[in-house]
């Protein structure tokens, strides 16, 4: 066998991955649909598909993992991990790429769920295998997204895939030698025991919460990219906030001994960040800083408080570590499927009626009359060259005039129909943020009762 | 005791960020943003005093949009960014269902309007409005779009017109 400690930081990182790739993929969404031309409902489901599979199987795949052993589980979890990250990879149409993604997922589930009945042997107790399984989660949900936006930019949508392969690979060499000693004693048939009943109300906030987070990262990063009109990179950059946020909120956790108050404090926070987001005053990425730190501090608190409460003093810890992965992701595909067509609705109205708008100002303005009645039919150029996205719109203004007067009235001009195109893009999403932020306090009721009615 | 209190400081400290943030957020005007108003094209519009001539072929332009989107039945400003190339005006035909002739006609009647508009702003005289009126319902329709993005052209030619013409007029009218 292996020695414990690098076994315990490829468990750790096995779990980190998988959890990560449920959102590592979402700053390479509008790339991905732009590249296998679809629209965004289609390539929702890139992200959808994955967590819904990784939702369904986990129970099962955790229950068929104590029958073969949870090395020989996790070494071929990561295996089939791997080989699904490629086919994703190369994948050259939507419906492949979806159908590589499902697989991914099942690889994924083995992969998390055996690493939960690993660690404690690295660890000494269940309890800390749990924390460091929740943390090792929560830290890849929230790193996912930029590491997904940097790889996206800086080579290619299909490297957030294959580049997952050779690290599934290193995080499973260590585990093989957990698998060739449970080949060797057979001693896994007699360690099953009775399973008890996973805890209802902790695994129904997660699914609640997850939902919630899942629209903050998702809906944020398509604010920034196709509202905003940012780069993959310079998105990431952005929301590297929530993770950094996530790093403290852990910090102020470990000071509070109830899980309780963690998961209320996180819930709030996760809400409170929403409701700043759907509020947003104006199209400024600063603005978005304020939302995001509560989002991190509080999903950070949510998400390990509410997994712990769901593990603790249940066994076998595999099948209910199974549950609360199968409560997160299900809840994150409900958030999307729920959240998806609200705001893709909602974003074409916005548009059309800041375009709508745009061109009115533009008619009523003060600048020289030939040149508005060019500019505003210039723009129908440039709505036409932007496919769906929120045009910059500086183009459908050049040349600027010689004349200086009558250059800074065009100038105030473009930056007053700029800033309606911008706001009418953030304003769409404004409801969708505000469902995730109603959902994200919805989860308080479970959350509250959790300890009165023990399930 | 000291723990529940803490417990308890997080949640508060949790519930006072959130609400400082969305406060702070609706104070900033976070729930205002409604789009500019797109005037109903049908409905009319005041025409601004014109002192030039081309602030009268401006005026003139606009009148007209919306005369013919009126007749289309679709904004001023859907039609000012269909009319911009021969693409966009294809896009425009397909998306509502418009044929060539029923764009020239809702054109020639915006044109129409335009010169009536004109005439009761006092930006042209009766004596020119009737003559331009029957013009603008005879031209074809790419003359028509020109004449819509820029009218300066045949304003000058009436106003050169109607110069000696009023000349006449002033010698035998009281």
């Amino acid at each position: 066998m292996s020695e414990p400690r690098p076994r315990l930081v490829a468990l750790a990182g096995a779990v980190g991955l998988v959890l990560a790739d449920s959102s590592i993929v979402v700053l390479a969404l509008p790339e991905i649909y732009r590249d296998l031309d679809t629209g965004v409902a289609g390539v929702t489901w890139v992200l959808v598909s994955f967590n819904l599979v990784l939702a369904l199987s986990a129970v099962p795949i955790a229950q068929l993992g104590r029958r073969v052993g949870p090395g020989r589980t996790a070494a071929v979890g990561l295996a089939v991990f791997a080989g699904a990250g490629v086919a994703c990879g190369v994948a050259s149409e939507l419906g492949t790429l979806i159908a590589a993604r499902c697989v991914q997922a099942l690889g994924g589930a083995a992969a998390v769920t055996a690493a939960l009945e690993l660690l404690p042997a690295n660890l000494g107790s269940e309890r800390r295998a749990a924390t460091v399984w929740a943390a090792a989660g929560a830290t890849g949900a929230a790193l996912g997204p930029a590491v997904g936006g940097l790889l996206t930019e800086l080579v290619s949508w299909q490297s957030v895939f294959l580049i997952q392969a050779p690290l599934a690979i290193a995080a499973g060499v260590p585990v093989l030698a957990v698998a060739r000693h449970e080949a060797a004693t057979g001693v896994i048939a007699s360690e099953l025991r009775r399973t008890g009943r996973p805890h209802l109300l902790a695994n129904l906030a997660l699914a609640m919460t997850s939902a919630a987070i899942a629209a903050a990262l998702f809906l944020l990063v398509l604010l920034l990219i196709e509202g905003w009109r940012l780069t993959p990179i310079g998105a990431a950059v952005v929301v590297t906030a929530m993770p950094l946020a996530a790093v403290l909120g852990s910090r102020l956790g470990s000071g509070v001994a109830s899980a309780k108050a963690r998961a209320a404090a996180g819930a709030i926070l996760v809400a409170g960040g929403l409701g700043g987001l759907a509020l947003l005053p104006k199209a400024e990425i600063v603005l978005t800083l304020p939302p995001q730190l509560l989002v991190g501090v509080g999903l950070s608190l949510v998400l390990s408080a509410l997994t712990e409460t769901a593990l603790e003093g249940r066994s076998p810890q595999a099948i209910h570590g199974g549950w609360t992965i199968a409560s997160r992701h299900l809840g994150v595909a409900i958030g999307l499927i729920a959240l998806t067509p609200l705001f893709t609705a909602d974003i074409a109205e916005q548009r059309r009626d800041a375009i709508a708008s745009g061109t009115a100002v533009v008619l009523d303005s003060e600048v020289s009359p030939l040149l508005k009645l060019e500019v505003s039919q210039r723009l129908d150029d440039r709505l036409e060259e932007e496919r769906g996205k929120v045009p910059t719109i500086g183009p459908a203004f050049e040349p600027l005039p010689e004349d200086p007067g009558e250059r800074e009235e065009v100038v105030q001009l473009r930056d007053e129909l700029q800033d309606q195109l911008d706001r009418g893009a953030t304003h769409a999403f404004s409801p969708s943020f505000g469902l995730g932020a109603v959902i994200g306090l919805l989860a308080l009721l479970p959350i509250g009762l959790a300890r009165r009615v023990e399930l | 005791m000291v723990n529940v209190g803490r417990d308890w400081l997080l949640v508060a400290v949790a519930a006072v960020a959130s609400l400082a943030l969305v406060g702070a957020y609706l104070a900033a005007g976070g729930s205002s943003y409604a789009p500019a108003k797109v005037q109903d094209p049908c409905e009319p519009r005041e025409w601004r005093d014109p002192g030039s001539l081309e602030e009268i072929a401006e005026q003139f332009s606009l009148s007209a949009l919306d005369g013919a989107a009126c007749e289309l039945g679709v904004t001023r400003e859907t039609l000012a960014r269909a009319l911009a190339t021969p693409r966009a005006r294809e896009r425009f035909a397909e998306r509502y269902g418009v044929s060539e002739a029923e764009l020239a006609r809702a054109i020639r009647a915006g044109l129409v309007r335009a010169v009536d508009d004109a005439e009761r702003a006092g930006a042209i005289p009766p004596l020119i409005a009737g003559p331009l009126r029957e013009t603008v319902r005879r031209i074809p329709l790419d003359q028509a779009i020109e004449l819509v993005n820029d009218a300066s052209g045949l304003l000058d030619e009436a106003q050169n017109f109607l110069g000696p013409a009023q000349g006449l007029l002033e010698q035998f009218l009281p």
